[in-house]
Order: C-alpha cells, then sequence, then structure tokens
C-alpha cells in the first residue's frame, strides 16, 4: 500500500526557526524520517513526503491545509502518516491537524506519534490515532517502528491490538473481547476485591474518568435588559424534521425561527427523540421548548429580549464528543446576536 | 444450612422409547415427553423436542429460558411455588445432570428479551450455551393476548422448561452419582471466631424487576421481584432453585435459571471461603424503576451489610440502562458506609464503542469488572440448521435484533447470514460470572 508522510522544515533538513515559514510543498523523493518507516514497513511504503514550516502552518492553518489537501489530491495514496513529533507544540498541532484534514476529506487512515506532554495530544487524541511517543528526535527509530508495525497490521487485515499493547493513547472507544485464557468475570471480582480488601494494587476494568466539570455561568447581571436564547435536547423540530436530526445517537443538530410566534403549536412542532414517551410533548411541545412561557415574560418585560432561533437536537445515546461538536457549531450564531444567557432545557 | 447436590455427567442425549439415564447417555421417550408437556398446560398448542450439540452448525432462536435438569430424593418440588407446593430451598439432597440445558424456544415468535445461540462457529464463544448437550422445546402457544407485543411473558413456554427439567431429572433416581458437592454453609452466630479474622465479605444481587406489570419479572419461591424488598438470603437457596428468571431483559445481560442453579460468583466466594475469606452471604435486592424504588432498595442493602459486619461487597446486576443507576447507587453507599465494594457488570459504549460505558459514571466508582458490550455489532455466518425461527430475530423486536438499518441492512440476510448487536446472545454478557470476555480500549 502506498503511504503519504507529512514532516515539518526541520526534519526535512531545512533547518530550524529560520525555515519556519516555508509553505506546504512535496519533496521529490522520500525523505528524513520517511527513509526510517521504509526501512521498518513490512508491507507498505512512503512514496511521497509533503512538507511545511511549523510557524506558517500555525499562522495560516487554512491555507496551509488546503494546499496540502490540494498536492494529495494529486496523490494515488491509502494511508497517511504524520511525525512523529515528540514534544514539539507546533509540530505536534499541524501533525493533529493534518491527519484530521485528511482523514474527513479522503476518508483515509491516518497515524502520528508525539509525546504525552505535547498539547496536540490533548487536543486531538479523541479524533485520531496517536502514538506514545518520546520527548525528542533521540526517539526517533522506536516511535517510527511502532507506528510502523500497527501500519503493517492494518495492511495486513490483522484486528488491532489495542491501545495499551500498541501504545497509542485511548480514544475513549472501548469493544469487548473473549479470550479463553482470560479469567472468568467471578474469579476476577473476587480477586480484585480481596486485593483491594488488602490495599494491594489493582486494576478496575472500567476506569471513570474525572469529570469535565463545565463551571456555572455568573449570574445575568441587568435580567431586565438581557437577550436569552433556547436549546433543547429534547428533539423538537417542525414536524417534518427539515434537519433529518436522528432519533437517537444524534449528530445533527437545527435551529428554527420563533420571532413570529407566540407559542409552539400541536401539530406545527413535535419532538422526534426516542428515549421518552412522546405523548405529552407532541400534545403541547410547549412542554419541552417552552417558547409560550418565555413569550409571556417578555411581554411582561421580564427580560430584555429573545434570539429569534430556538436550537434542538436529541440527547439520547448522544457521545459527549457530538454533543461538544454541536455546541460549537451552535455558539457563533448565539454569539453573534450578541446573547447574554442561554437557557439549556432538557427532558 | 448444608446443601449435597450429586453430579451426573451426560455425555450423549438421544430420542428412544423409554426415557432414562445409563449413567453416559440420557435417552428421552419423545412422544410421552410431549404428551406430558401438552397435559401439563392447556396454552401450549404444539411442542417439538430437538437435540443441539456444541460443534454443530445449528442455530438456535428465540431462546427464551434455559434449565438444568435436577432431581430432588425427598420429593420436594425443583421450583417450589412453581412446580409444586411451596417449600424451603437452600437445604437437603439435590442430583444435578451436567453437561446439558432445557432450552424454551419459540417456534415462531420472539419477543425484547429473547436471545440467540450458536452451537458452532465463531457465534459459540459468545455464549455458554453453545458448550452444553441443548434439549431444545420447540414450541407453540395459544397465548394470542401478547402474539404481536415486543414484551412477552412467555408463561406457558418458560414454564414448560421447569416443568420439563423436573420431569428428565427423575431419570437420576436411584442413580450414583460420579461425583458431589457438600456446601456446607455455617450460621453466622455459630461461625468460629477464626472465620472473623478473615475478610468478611456480602454478595449482592440485583436480579430483574423493572416491569410494573406482574409475570415477566424474576420470581422468588414464586414472587414476582417487583413487588418485594431486598431480603437476606443464604447463598444455597439460590443454587437450590428458590429464584427462577424473568422475561423482560435484553438476553446478552439476562441470568437464565441455569445462570442461577450454577451461579459462577456464589461458587467463586464459596470457593474461597473458610481459606481467603468468611463468605457472609447473599442480600438479594431487585431493579425497581422509580428514583425512590431505588433509594429505597439500596438504603435496605447498605444497613444489611452493614448488620452483618461486612467488611467487604461484591455487587452485580442483571441488566444495563435504567439499572446502572440501582447498581452504582449501591456501590457508592457501601462505600460510604466504609464497606470496600467490587461491581460486576457489563457496558454499553454503543456499535462504535464511544458511548458512556454506564448511565452514571461516578468518579468514586474504583472497582468494576466488565463482562461485555450489550451493543457490540456481530456479523455471524450462516448456519445449515436453525432450531425456532430465524426471522423473529429481526421481525419481532429482539433487542439486538432490527428489520430495517439504512446503513446496515436487515439483521438477516438472504443467504442466512445474519448481524446483530451482542444484545441479542443468549445470556450472552454471563454476568452471573462466567464471562471470558473484557473490555478494551482501541
Amino acid at each position: 500500500m502506498r503511504i503519504v508522510h507529512y514532516i515539518n522544515q526541520f526534519f526535512a533538513g531545512l533547518g530550524g526557526e529560520a525555515s519556519a515559514e516555508v509553505e506546504p510543498y512535496a519533496a521529490p523523493a522520500p525523505i528524513g524520517p520517511s527513509l526510517a518507516f521504509n526501512a521498518e514497513l513490512k508491507d507498505g511504503v512512503i512514496t511521497k513526503t509533503i512538507v511545511c514550516g511549523d510557524n506558517y502552518f500555525a499562522s495560516h492553518t487554512k491555507e496551509a491545509v488546503s494546499k496540502l489537501i490540494a498536492i494529495l489530491e494529486k496523490e494515488d495514496f491509502d494511508i497517511f502518516i504524520a511525525g512523529p513529533a515528540f514534544q514539539a507544540g507546533r509540530y505536534g498541532f499541524a501533525c493533529g491537524t493534518m491527519c484530521n484534514a485528511v482523514k474527513d476529506y479522503f476518508q483515509k487512515p491516518v497515524f502520528t506519534s508525539m509525546h504525552e506532554e505535547n498539547p496536540g495530544v490533548e487536543m486531538f487524541k479523541r479524533d485520531i490515532i496517536i502514538f506514545r511517543g518520546g520527548k525528542s528526535a533521540a526517539a526517533m527509530r522506536q516511535d517510527v517502528s511502532a507506528v510502523a508495525s500497527h501500519v503493517d497490521r492494518y495492511i495486513q487485515g490483522l484486528s488491532p491490538l489495542g491501545a495499551e499493547e500498541e501504545k497509542y493513547f485511548e480514544r475513549g472507544i472501548r469493544h469487548q473481547i473473549y479470550d479463553p485464557q482470560y479469567a472468568t468475570a467471578a474469579e476476577r471480582g473476587v480477586a480484585m476485591l480481596l486485593a483491594k480488601m488488602k490495599g494491594e494494587k489493582y486494576q478496575t476494568e472500567l476506569p471513570v474518568p474525572e469529570k469535565e466539570n463545565v463551571p456555572i455561568a455568573e449570574a445575568v447581571k441587568n435580567i431586565a435588559k438581557a437577550r436569552i436564547a433556547l436549546i433543547t435536547t429534547g428533539g423538537i423540530v417542525p414536524v417534518e424534521n427539515p434537519d433529518r436530526i436522528q432519533s437517537a445517537s444524534a449528530t445533527r443538530w437545527g435551529r428554527y425561527n420563533i420571532s413570529e410566534m407566540d407559542t409552539l403549536k400541536k401539530g406545527e412542532f413535535k419532538t422526534i427523540h426516542a428515549g421518552f414517551d412522546p405523548a405529552a410533548a407532541n400534545e403541547d411541545p410547549n412542554r419541552i421548548m417552552p417558547v409560550d412561557t418565555m413569550k409571556e415574560l417578555l411581554h411582561t418585560h421580564k427580560f430584555g429580549s429573545l434570539h429569534a432561533y430556538f436550537y434542538s437536537t436529541v440527547g439520547t445515546g448522544t457521545t459527549e464528543k457530538e454533543a461538544r461538536r454541536m455546541a460549537k457549531e451552535m455558539i457563533p450564531y448565539i454569539k453573534e446576536d450578541q446573547v447574554d444567557a442561554v437557557l439549556l432545557v432538557s427532558t | 444450612m448444608t446443601l449435597k447436590i450429586s453430579n451426573f455427567y451426560v455425555e450423549e442425549v438421544r430420542m428412544g422409547t423409554v426415557t432414562q439415564f445409563d449413567g453416559h447417555v440420557l435417552t428421552i421417550d419423545k412422544e410421552a415427553a410431549i404428551r406430558f408437556l401438552m397435559d401439563s398446560d392447556c396454552h401450549i398448542t404444539d411442542v417439538d423436542i430437538l437435540i443441539a450439540r456444541p460443534g454443530d452448525d445449528t442455530r438456535i432462536v428465540p431462546v427464551k429460558e434455559a434449565v438444568e435438569i435436577r432431581f430432588r430424593p425427598d420429593g420436594r418440588a425443583l421450583f417450589p411455588g412453581i412446580t409444586g407446593d411451596l417449600a424451603a430451598c437452600g437445604e437437603g439432597e439435590l442430583y444435578a445432570l451436567k453437561g446439558c440445558s432445557i432450552l424454551g424456544v419459540g417456534k415462531h415468535w420472539g419477543s425484547f428479551g429473547d436471545g440467540l445461540i450458536d452451537m458452532g462457529g465463531i457465534g459459540a464463544d459468545l455464549t455458554i450455551f453453545s458448550k452444553l448437550i441443548n434439549i431444545c422445546l420447540v414450541i407453540d402457544t395459544d397465548e394470542e393476548f401478547e402474539r404481536h407485543e415486543q414484551q412477552k411473558q412467555n408463561h406457558a413456554i418458560r414454564w414448560a422448561t421447569h416443568r420439563f427439567a423436573e420431569y428428565l431429572g427423575k431419570v437420576l433416581e436411584g442413580k450414583t452419582a460420579t461425583d458431589c458437592e457438600d456446601i456446607c454453609f455455617t450460621p453466622l452466630g455459630k461461625r468460629e471466631a477464626s472465620m472473623f479474622q478473615l475478610p468478611s465479605i456480602v454478595l449482592v444481587m440485583q436480579a430483574q424487576s423493572q416491569m410494573e406489570d406482574l409475570g415477566y419479572n424474576a420470581l422468588l419461591y414464586g414472587w414476582d421481584m417487583n413487588r418485594y424488598l431486598p431480603s437476606f438470603i443464604s447463598p444455597t437457596e439460590i443454587l437450590d432453585g428458590a429464584i427462577l428468571s424473568g422475561s423482560f431483559m435484553p438476553s446478552s445481560s439476562k441470568w437464565s435459571t441455569y445462570d442461577f442453579q450454577n451461579f459462577p460468583t456464589i461458587k467463586e466466594l464459596l470457593k474461597k471461603h473458610g481459606t481467603e475469606l468468611n463468605f457472609l452471604g447473599i442480600i438479594l435486592s431487585n431493579l425497581n424503576v422509580s428514583l425512590e424504588q431505588k433509594e429505597r432498595s439500596a438504603i435496605m442493602v447498605v444497613n444489611m451489610a452493614k448488620t452483618l459486619g461486612a467488611d467487604g461487597a461484591i455487587v452485580t446486576e442483571e441488566g444495563y440502562g435504567n439499572p446502572d443507576a440501582d447498581y452504582v447507587k449501591c456501590l457508592i453507599k457501601l462505600k460510604k458506609a466504609g464497606i470496600q465494594a467490587v461491581g460486576i457488570s457489563n457496558e454499553c459504549t454503543g456499535r462504535d464503542g464511544m458511548s458512556q460505558p454506564l448511565v452514571v459514571m461516578d468518579p468514586e466508582l474504583d472497582a468494576l469488572v466488565s463482562t461485555g458490550n450489550v451493543s457490540q455489532l456481530i456479523e455471524l455466518p450462516p448456519c445449515k440448521t436453525v432450531i425456532g425461527e430465524l426471522q423473529a430475530l429481526s421481525r419481532d423486536g429482539l433487542s439486538g435484533g432490527w428489520s430495517f438499518d439504512e446503513n446496515l441492512g436487515p439483521s438477516i440476510r438472504n443467504d442466512g447470514s445474519i448481524i446483530l448487536e451482542n444484545n441479542a446472545m443468549f445470556c450472552g454478557d454471563q454476568v452471573a460470572g462466567w464471562s471470558r470476555k473484557m473490555m478494551k480500549e482501541f
């Protein structure tokens, strides 16, 4: 299989800071770390090395990505590798951004490697496979080898061994594995309890992540002048569901103009949420999305103004990642209208 | 309490002219057996008895219940309150026929909690019942009121399996067992002081009771566990037929009656009892849906554990989703009461593996065993023989099967191969403690 490899100006041999403004280009032949990969890979080969200066990528990200994508469009390739980026922050950002862009645009597998302190890890580890790399180029050989053996397994059609065995950052993707060699759940449970009671080391099989608590917003200072927007995860939409929002595990959302109405009428709006009995919500959609009450409060001057749209998606089965993305897509509209506070109504 | 289980090992099951067990082969007089089943329930309209053996290229669906064949020399009912008069369980002599089970299979109609068993191929790794010789009762009934309901009580089929386990158990009468398990569970007040030098541990079992309507939930001595409060119970009672499986939970999360009769987590605690730990017994709780009911059950479980002097507890739930709230609540409350706790359950991480594994994720949960992912997508090749009706998987609302999916197509393909969620593998997550599955990050 053919692989394209992204590296920065330093590993392309152009030097450090002085050449960091270099714009994207394709090297005439594989160079630098690409050669290290080709020495390690058994079943794939890097056919092209593409390069961009870290500063240029960081300060002209959009242009850099589109120029690199344009180069890749002329390339026949099956897999994309970036880095290793070690602890270099801007390089890590470029590797993560390019992997994400290639994954989305070409739907091809992408891999990179970074040290755990590289900020790129936190930014991209949920989206792409990032191998646990060393701090500096001294770790080049082992970092390249970790990525290469995974790529070889992929090419051979073998199932991945998992994040721990192959040493990449957990992405929050959990699947079951059957192995007759595993102890039974009964044996594991009793052994875990005895170890726990003796104060010995044990490993929970379901690590619970620290909660990413969102701080409570500050109180609205002057409610009489405040502009309020409404968002729901209760799936209230116009009856024809124009944005085709899914009834569970939603990835889509919609916004609907309510500036000309005082209430959400039965028959015009409904819920498409599959996680609760819809009868009450369909009878009166305001029970989920309280447009009627908000308009009443508005007319009696209990607050300043109401944003012209309400926003809606479905919360049941929807992953945190998708919820985060949808919120980020809604926010610009809300900010643009200088909204002071959002009422998030769930079910 | 002392329970003596005498084990007999069956190597082959076949049909013949007389029902008997010669120490190796179980022979069933099919005609007499069918007559017995038809005569004992007027709602059964059709019965066939088919044998499925480990390694066969056979798929069984929709499976509603599994029971181990047993016999009581003293004449008590095998399942008191169900197959006969109420009587105490947990003491005395019990004969068990190992290596086989009786399965209750719908001739046509499936329901939400029914499952699928593959006897061979990769599907055989996903349920323990592929390792047993299965005596399949393929039954049709006249239970018209629930014919097209997704939730079915499956009363006639489930009761037939319980009755038939007792019926076949009679072949063991007067026979000499191969081996014997003597479970001597000394009453707490009579234990040697040295026992209390060991860590004292209770097992909290949360059996399925989510249906408000009666007839779908687990039964304790014939009593519906939705109308029940946590009680202290001897492990020997559970192993001895005091509790029967219900007909509600998605199949992979279910504890069948066979699971209760052989509950591996109980067996593991008994194995270490007296050497590594002091097993205090079982607090049998439930999984009702309203928050107040959950809170009440958790309070009672924890107070019972405290009163018993437990230092540690294992909590295990028959279910996922809504019942996770009960599971987590119990684990957290036990921890707050100073009782170290470990949970054993499955997860629901979605088809893509990215969903939140439990409905409630409390950072205080620091010791959990995971037995599988209910929503794992599984593709299985066609099987030469189907016992039951394959269409039930996609037609009848089995959790884990579907008739339409815009990306995956229907669960059953034209060539007989299938795609399903693990949810539909019969008792597939083996939460009772059999599971050799683990969850991994990818």
